[in-house]
């Protein structure tokens, strides 16, 4: 049992260590005062669009038509997407084309729903189009038409 | 000490024409279907949202509602949930999906798709 114990205390020795060496070897790091270069992509402030969104407004949207989308306040998050179909665009809308077909968003709402993706979903019970992985998004409710704003 | 009501026996669901039209379509080229099944399960923002799958076979338990020559089979659990609930078809250019007009509820989520009895 002797042999084991001496074994044994180099070993415990070794661990008591290590914890203190990487804290050592932290702490300039961390108390360094220069900034980390920020590498992040220039501000996506583009609407994306799925395939099968771009697909479904092929088929129902004639020349000159587009999806408005809309965000306003209400919904069980506080805000909610609104789509409609719109042949007119004003000043302050900005246009997203893809595949031959456009969406609109107007600049107030672009604010809330920039770098986020339209889908078009079909299941059983119903088909309509949502706006996925919004990144202005908190988090949304069950039915992803409602949602609430990162602050 | 009232007594009690004894209420007529309802339809467990009615389906409107459009709701019918759209199941035959849904069904037409699936002949290993028999119909449609409704449940319910927990969900969404007011606690419940409705579930529609195609179904090949009725479990013992379920309900079977036979409209117009459309099978719709009512899972065990959601019987009382949608007892005399209208099942309708709702299309429009940017949607489209079924709607459950359900008289026993008492709140729905903005959206509609989440409910609470």
């Amino acid at each position: 049992s002797k042999l084991f114990n001496l074994a044994r205390t180099p070993v415990l020795l070794n661990t008591t260590k290590v914890p203190e060496r990487s804290h050592a070897l932290l702490r300039p790091l961390s108390s360094s005062s220069v900034p980390i270069q920020d590498h992040a992509p220039p501000s996506d402030d583009k609407v994306h669009l799925t395939a099968s969104c771009v697909k479904r407004l092929r088929e129902i949207m004639k020349q000159g038509e587009y999806l408005r989308i809309h965000v306003e306040g209400g919904g069980c998050s506080g805000f909610q997407y609104m789509f409609s179909v719109d042949q007119t665009k004003s000043d302050d809308d900005k246009v997203f084309e893809e595949g031959g077909v456009g969406i609109i968003v107007d600049q107030d709402s672009l604010e809330f729903v920039k770098g986020a993706t339209v889908d078009f979903s079909q299941e059983l019970i119903r088909a309509t189009f949502q706006v996925l992985k919004n990144p202005q998004a908190d988090h949304g409710c069950s039915c992803g038409s409602s949602f609430s704003v990162k602050l | 000490v009232s007594k009690r009501k004894i209420l007529p026996t309802r339809a467990a669901l009615i389906l409107t024409p459009a709701a019918v039209n759209r199941i035959k379509l849904l069904l037409q080229d699936k002949p290993e279907y028999i119909g449609l099944k409704v449940g319910v399960r927990t969900r969404g923002c007011n606690g419940l949202t409705y579930t529609l799958d195609y179904t090949k076979e009725k479990e013992k338990s379920d309900e079977e509602v036979m409209q117009d020559g459309v099978r719709v089979i009512i899972e065990k659990k959601a019987q009382l949930t949608l007892l005399g609930t209208e099942m309708d078809f709702v299309e429009s250019k940017l949607s489209s999906e079924f709607v459950f007009n359900n008289p026993n509820i008492k709140g729905t989520c903005g959206c509609g798709e989440s409910f609470n009895i």
